[in-house]
């Protein structure tokens, strides 16, 4: 392909992929996007040569007034987008770069057109970024790169090649000179995909690099939230209903100490609630106060009220990826203790949920390191519990229409005989005779609880919790509702659970004086799809990498620059740890060798020792004298390689020389190829050697084509190899 | 008072210590070796990457640090790429030895990419005099790995004198076209550049030579005069052998006779004159490289003196050429300096030794009385005038 044809693809190229960012940030009406893709098409079609395009677009002529005319028309529409249409910069600012770039590409023809192409490209580029944060702008963006290097070369060459005048090109050359190639040769093609690799690889550097200031005046603060429900202070059973059938990602947790949880499900604690008036729940108390902050700030301690000394428990950590959402609740494992992040405060309230001042902007990235409880052996057994005075004023309650449930809970536990097996009877009775429904919406019923046990016997989560917690208060067993996720997606490229809007979820709480609250969960698992189809396999791939994209590039902060330095530093400092404790592993027994070894030499006589070690030594050089040309040391470490033709002389000569030696004579009137015929004749085990060593002479003395280094050590190789042959001339 | 003057001396003497520093030096050197100009698009470019990077801090937005670090790495491999382009290249000038002003020279530059693997690219030369670049429009698209190629250029010399070039100066543009980088490889060359040969009115030449009687050299020629016996060699005429002398010495001896139409002249060009005469003195000077031209066209065996300098007497393209350098690097002298004074330059000479003898003296004293310069004939300045006023 010629290079001007390859310099207006890549250049129209380059705006369609600018273009594609716009697209995909939705930033394009399709009245508008329509035409441009047409455009980009006729240009690519006109570029690629296509003779009836070609043709065409020749036959129509556009005079520069009309073009302007045409400009003026388009700022109009700006004006009026900006002003009634879109109302906003950003978006009109947005139809006006597509406009003119409609407008150029149908008027490309002189450079600064291209230029200008250029210009608009790169801004349309710059209104992607700024929209969007999504992993799609990975390959636009690689695109973009690609297309810009091969783009300015182009501009580049075909520049200077229009420039060479026939008066100044070489008038003769002395070895080899190439002509400019006019189009894209092989060569050209993987060089420059090679040059746009490698500038790949900077950008990167440099991005990871640059420092983060972050210290400007128009830092994006808001943005959209995702709308959830179930986490406010007061909860209408029924309400989590409206989100089960969301997929929306609302936050994807890590687990990076891999503890010993089962990977099918975590239970994310967001709030939890005391009383019931038999339609809703709420907190007795809405106090909250600030959690103490550790470490400049940044950790935040929840003190453990709720978690009695002894009781069983296993640390979590999580690493926290937030989406925004219209909450000011922090999720987390049960039960918290230590929460970090980018925080000025950190609220609790009394029954262990935690909250941000307010809800978050933007998402956010916390920690929290969690201590799941285990119920105590003895508890399971004991007969009788004694509750806390504090335990049984709050978890206790129950509406005063509860008389049914009351009858129910009662028929339900009257064989248990102790308090855990009276909870394990109300669970496995919930488990077993209701069936899991998201239909019917008992929101607007004045007894949702009662229809749910009695009459329709389907509901979902909270009505399966909310039945737990009456049916065990009104046995006198403490137990509370909990709102939050349970996440079972676990995603096994990244290593993370995804929490979707769906997995919202209800469950139960129960105390026990020694091991604290417990948790129980009656609602029973749903079908689910099973992660094991290949397409499941690749969306949980593409959302690991929209993750990795969204740490390293687009939440990538001067904190993570610091953490990189610290790494390295704690790295290097781990690193010669290691090189120390590997020199003395492999130093020791050379000591004790050595100790040894003197031990020996004071044994022997005096003089004996010198003349060991000089023995030694002669014998070391000795073998390598011998050995030199056979491992063709020598032979590659002395050759003048930046002047191969003086490389393979040397080479050629020091052949003959070696066969010389083992009596083949090569007279002097004898040509290279004679000396090769009287070798094969007289010595036939030389004979691929010296002819290897012969062509590589013709090529590098005589031919336009240098040799290689890796030729010349062939060369070297095989000189070896003939001093090594034992002498058996015919 | 001195205590601040003792002061200034060691400041001042450890500035140029730390001006002559190894590192210092290190970092000059390779200053005039390379240099980077931008050009319009990459100005253009430079004023984008500023923006975005503006932008990439106001907002703290990641992408735009992408792009940011996009338009930065462009940069860089600019720069690396242009240098690979100038590293490892080698140059070789071939000039000729004399050239004559005003007519065109071909020079020849050989360009070595030293390169191992990768060609250099979109490379002009330029050649550097008196620290200026001169563009003799020479380019090379493409110079592959390991090779060479050989460059020729007309030069023209617009005035006699030397001319040194000091190095050549590659520059390239590429790979994008945004810098323009600049590498200098130091190869002084010496240029000698003769006064520029004019046509002269053959009626002058005529007049000049049958004036003088100029006397024949003792040079072997066709003539009827002997000038020599010597014993016969293979291809000499039979019918040039001296019987006589033959008989007498029982060898074979021929006659050698002596060349009839051989003149000696010698031209004297006088240096001494003063600034305003400046380019009368430079017509002078061409007019005598234009004469000798003629004189030697003609076969003459001619002599140059200028100041001090004498070319010895001599005939053939080899004198003319000796001569021309003669020309080519004298210098005018304002009267009343130096050790040469007008007409002291002159050697006592016989007149056999001399010949016809020409002076050219484009300034004479007007309170002297008499001209120093004893010559057959003598061009003044105003002759001077008339002959050159068309030069």
């Amino acid at each position: 392909m010629l290079f001007d044809r390859a310099f207006t693809i890549s250049s129209v190229l380059l705006a369609a992929t600018a273009f594609s960012g716009l697209v995909l940030v939705q930033s394009v009406p399709l009245w508008l996007a329509f035409p441009t893709v047409i455009i980009l098409i006729i240009s690519l079609l006109r570029a690629e040569g296509k003779g009836i395009i070609r043709r065409a677009m020749a036959r129509v002529t556009v005079s520069a007034t009309l073009w302007n005319v045409l400009l003026i028309c388009a700022f109009l529409i700006l004006l009026i987008d900006l002003t009634l249409v879109s109302q906003d910069l950003l978006p009109a600012g947005i139809h006006f770069l597509v406009v003119l770039l409609d407008i150029k590409l149908l008027t490309l023809q002189q450079r600064h057109d291209y230029r200008h192409l250029y210009a608009i490209s790169l801004m349309a580029i710059l209104a992607s970024a700024a929209l969007t944060t999504d992993a799609w702008f990975i390959p636009i963006f690689l695109l973009y790169l690609l297309a810009a290097v091969w783009t300015l070369l182009l501009y580049h060459l075909t520049h200077e090649t229009n420039d060479i005048s026939p008066g100044v090109t070489p008038s003769s050359t002395a070895a080899g000179h190439a002509a400019f190639p006019s189009g894209i040769t092989h060569r050209f093609f993987w060089w420059t995909n090679g040059t746009a690799l490698m500038t790949i690889a900077l950008t990167l550097t440099i991005f990871f690099l640059i420092p983060r200031i972050g210290a400007g005046m128009f830092q994006k603060t808001s943005g959209e939230t995702l709308r959830t429900t179930g986490f406010s202070d007061r909860v209408d059973l029924g309400t989590i209903g409206s989100v089960k059938q969301d997929p929306q990602i609302v936050m994807r947790v890590e687990l990076p100490d891999q503890p010993a949880v089962e990977k099918d499900r975590l239970y994310l604690r967001g709030l939890a609630y005391d009383q019931y008036n038999g339609r809703s729940w709420n907190h007795s108390e809405t106090r909250r106060r600030s959690l103490n902050s550790v470490d400049e700030g940044r950790v935040f301690l929840v003190r453990p009220t709720d978690l009695p000394p002894g009781s069983r428990s296993i640390p979590i950590r999580q690493d926290i990826l937030l989406e925004p959402l219209d909450t000011a609740v922090l999720f987390a494992a049960p039960f918290a203790e230590r929460v970090s992040g980018e925080f000025l405060t950190v609220l609790t309230d009394t029954i262990g949920g935690l909250y941000l001042s307010s809800p978050p902007s933007s998402r956010i990235r916390y920690s929290v390191t969690s201590h799941v409880t285990r119920l105590a052996q003895d508890e399971r057994t004991a007969s009788t519990l004694v509750y806390p005075d504090f335990i049984r004023s709050h978890y206790l309650q129950v509406p005063e229409e509860s008389q049914l449930v009351a009858d129910l809970a009662h028929r339900v536990t009257q064989e248990a005989t102790t308090p855990f097996g009276r909870v394990l009877a109300v669970h496995q009775h919930l488990l077993g005779n209701y069936r899991y429904s998201l239909e019917g919406d008992t929101a607007t019923l004045s007894h949702p609880l009662e229809e749910f046990l009695f009459t329709r016997k389907t509901g979902y989560c909270e009505h399966y919790a909310t039945a737990m917690v009456v049916m065990l208060r009104t046995i006198g067993i403490p137990a509370r509702l909990v709102t939050g996720f349970l996440a079972t997606e676990w995603n096994e490229y990244g290593g993370y659970f995804t929490v979707r809007q769906r997995d919202a979820h209800a469950w139960v709480e129960v105390y026990f004086p020694s091991s604290g609250w417990i948790i129980m969960d009656p609602t029973p698992t749903t079908d689910t799809l099973v992660a094991t189809n290949r397409w499941e396999s690749v969306r949980h791939l593409g959302e690991s990498f929209r993750l990795q994209w969204d740490r390293l590039f687009v939440r990538y902060s001067a904190n993570d620059q610091l953490a990189v330095v610290h790494g390295v530093r704690e790295s290097s400092g781990a690193l010669r740890e290691q090189a120390s404790h590997w020199g003395s592993l492999i130093s020791a027994p050379i000591e004790k060798g050595f100790s040894g070894l003197v031990h020996v030499a004071h044994t022997f006589r005096p003089g004996t020792l010198e003349l060991i070690t000089g023995v030694v030594v002669v014998g070391l050089a000795l073998l390598l004298l011998i050995l030199r040309d056979r491992i063709g040391l020598w032979a590659t470490t002395h050759l003048p390689t930046s002047h191969p033709q003086l490389a393979i002389a040397h080479l050629y000569t020091h052949m003959v020389r070696t066969v010389e030696k083992h009596g083949v004579h090569k007279s002097p009137s004898a040509t290279a190829n004679e000396f090769a015929s009287l070798v094969e004749r007289e010595w036939k085990a030389a004979s691929p050697m010296v002819a290897d060593v012969i062509a590589l002479y013709h090529q590098g003395r005589y031919s336009r084509t240098p040799l290689t280094a890796s030729e010349l050590s062939r060369a070297a190789e095989q000189v070896g190899r003939l001093q090594s042959l034992p002498h058996t001339p015919r | 008072m001195s205590r601040p003057t003792g002061y200034m001396r060691r400041v001042k003497h450890l500035f140029l210590n730390l001006r002559a520093s190894p590192p210092l030096s290190f970092i000059r050197g390779l200053s005039q070796k390379r240099s980077i100009r931008l050009t319009s698009e990459g100005t253009k470019f430079l004023l984008f990457t500023f923006g975005i990077g503006l932008a990439a801090i106001n907002t703290g937005n990641n992408l735009f640090y992408l792009l940011f670090a996009m338009m930065l790495s462009l940069i860089v491999i600019s720069g690396l790429l242009s240098e690979h382009c100038l590293k490892r290249l080698e140059f070789h000038r071939h000039v000729p030895d004399l050239i004559i002003a005003n007519e065109p020279a071909s020079i020849t530059l050989s360009v070595t990419n030293r390169n191992r693997h990768l060609p250099s690219f979109s490379l002009r030369f330029c050649d550097v005099v008196e620290g200026n670049d001169v563009d003799r429009g020479l380019m090379i698209p493409l110079l592959p790995a390991q090779s060479s190629v050989l460059l020729s250029y007309p030069l023209l010399a617009t005035k006699r004198g030397r001319i040194r070039i000091e190095a050549t100066r590659a520059h390239t543009l590429f790979p994008f076209g945004l810098f323009l980088k600049k590498g200098r490889y130091p190869m002084e060359t010496h240029l000698l550049v003769s006064p520029p040969i004019k046509p002269l009115t053959l009626r002058f030449i005529d007049e000049l030579v049958s004036e003088g009687q100029g006397e024949s050299i003792p040079q072997r020629g066709d003539g009827t005069q002997l000038y020599n016996l010597r014993l016969y060699r293979p291809g000499d005429d039979s019918r040039a052998i001296h019987w006589m002398t033959t008989a007498r010495t029982s060898q074979l001896i021929v006659r050698e006779t002596e060349a009839e139409d051989q003149r000696r002249i010698t031209v004297i060009l006088s240096i001494v004159a003063p600034e305003e005469c400046d380019a009368l003195f430079e017509r002078s000077v061409t007019f005598v490289a234009s004469l000798l031209s003629q004189l030697t066209e003609r076969t003459y065996p001619v002599r140059l003196i200028v100041g001090t300098v004498d070319s010895g007497l001599g005939s053939g393209s080899g004198h003319l050429f000796a001569m021309l350098r003669v020309l080519a690097l004298c210098e005018r002298r304002v009267p009343g300096t130096g050790s040469v004074q007008y007409g002291e330059s002159l050697p006592l000479m016989h007149n056999d030794e001399r010949g016809y003898t020409v002076a050219v003296v484009p300034w004479s004293d007007q309170e002297a009385s008499a001209s120093p310069v004893q010559a057959d004939r003598i061009l003044h300045a105003a002759q001077l005038e008339e002959l050159t006023h068309a030069f």
